[in-house]
């Protein structure tokens, strides 16, 4: 973040930002920027390829060597090479059809379709040395059966001590994302976050699922939930056009 | 391929026309080689070493991330859903190179890392950060670190 750099320099840092949205950095104009091209989430660009991100790193640690500034805002040349589509990649299985079917057919098959994963998600986990799963502090079977039953209509309610009810529901959907992507990228083909995307959103009960507790909290009259819903569950690009 | 014509057409006015701060100054901090240099990260992807209190909204404060923590240990909880996770689920230096840096650090083109690194949540307006930014750069420099990476998310 191109701000941070601002208030760090003026104490005394040598700072350099990576920039993801070229327009902001230029309105921001810190000490030193690079812009990469890559897709947001991804600084650093393509994930496993070590030689690729050191390149990226170096070409903005080599910004604070120049003595040109300020202000510096270099491009970083090349593309993400993991951005393309893995034309050898499977879905994990298809169930586009649920989305049509009543809220107790969609909560129903996404506590299924949480037990179809284990195995796949159990082998994620051998292979990487880690889950991002974590935020709601839930196994994912609760967090499932959280959002199953605001699906249902059930009254929303909090099981941890300090976390409100609608932001332990932010954080089980984010924990329920992590565990179908991971399982999702499993294996040896590497899949862009497009393909993974587009399954989870458009080929799963879990992605149904969530588009109906959308719909669903911004009913309530719980302004918390209503915001929760509106932003954070269902992404801008992702959310369905009414009818 | 964050170029915004790659970007839904709503989401990508939004990201060019968000205000940002206009500073009047421009600082300017020189130094050493890279090679005498100690480099931290100060993320803004909203990270936590899980089982600390995640970031819950726009939070102004930050995180520290020790520089021993392991990959299975760092969660993401930015508040914004609009972007890729996948890859940091991979991979963590996507977000976080601490990796990476420690690989300069052996390869002898930085001189040390960071004892601790850091996170803001990024979604934060910025103005609120920069009590809580002016306070790190203290520890920072405590740390005798005098080059930061600022990765966003």
């Amino acid at each position: 973040m191109s701000a941070l750099g601002h208030y760090l320099e003026e104490e005394g840092l040598a700072t350099v930002a990576i920039s993801l949205i070229r327009p902001q950095t230029e309105k921001t104009r810190p000490p030193r920027a690079l812009w990469v091209p890559f897709e947001l989430g991804r600084p650093f660009g393509p994930p496993s390829d070590p030689a690729f991100q050191k390149r990226v790193i170096l070409a903005a640690l080599r910004l604070v060597e120049r003595e040109d500034g300020p202000v510096i805002i270099e491009d970083f040349p090349d593309d993400d090479p993991r951005a393309r589509p893995d034309p050898g990649w499977r879905l994990p299985f298809d169930h586009a059809a649920v989305a049509n079917g009543s809220a107790e057919t969609v909560a129903g098959e996404l506590e299924t379709e949480i037990e179809l994963l284990r195995g796949r998600h159990d082998r994620w986990v051998t292979e990487r040395g880690r889950s991002t799963i974590g935020l709601s502090g839930l196994s994912i079977t609760d967090c499932g059966r959280l959002v199953a039953g605001q699906v249902r209509g059930a009254a929303l309610t909090s099981p941890r001590d300090g976390f409100s009810p609608p932001l332990m529901l932010r954080f089980a959907v984010d924990d329920l994302k992590a565990y179908y992507l991971e399982a999702g990228a499993e294996g040896i083909a590497k899949p862009s976050s497009r393909q993974l995307g587009d399954w989870f959103w458009n080929a799963t009960a879990a992605g149904a699922a969530l588009h109906a507790l959308r719909a669903v909290c911004l009913t309530s009259s719980d302004n918390r939930l209503k915001l929760i819903a509106g932003n954070f569950i269902v992404p801008a690009a992702r959310v369905l056009a009414p009818g | 391929m964050t170029r915004l014509i790659d970007l839904p057409p709503a989401q990508a006015q939004r990201l060019a026309e968000l205000e940002c701060p206009d500073f009047a100054t421009r600082p300017w901090v020189t130094g050493p080689a890279l090679p005498q240099r100690r480099v931290a990260i100060v993320s803004s992807a909203g990270l936590v070493v899980r089982g600390e209190d995640p970031f819950r909204g726009r939070d102004a404060d930050y995180r520290a991330i020790p520089a021993d923590t392991q990959p299975r240990d760092l969660l993401l909880s930015h508040i914004s859903i609009n972007f890729d996770r996948t890859g940091f689920q991979e991979d963590w230096n996507v977000v976080f190179p601490l990796d990476r840096l420690n690989e300069l650090v052996a390869d002898g083109v930085i001189g040390e890392v960071a004892q601790t690194h850091y996170s803001f949540m990024g979604a934060t307006d910025p103005v609120q950060m920069e009590p809580h930014a002016k306070g790190l750069a203290g520890r920072l420099k405590d740390d005798r670190v005098d080059t930061v990476i600022l990765p966003p998310v």
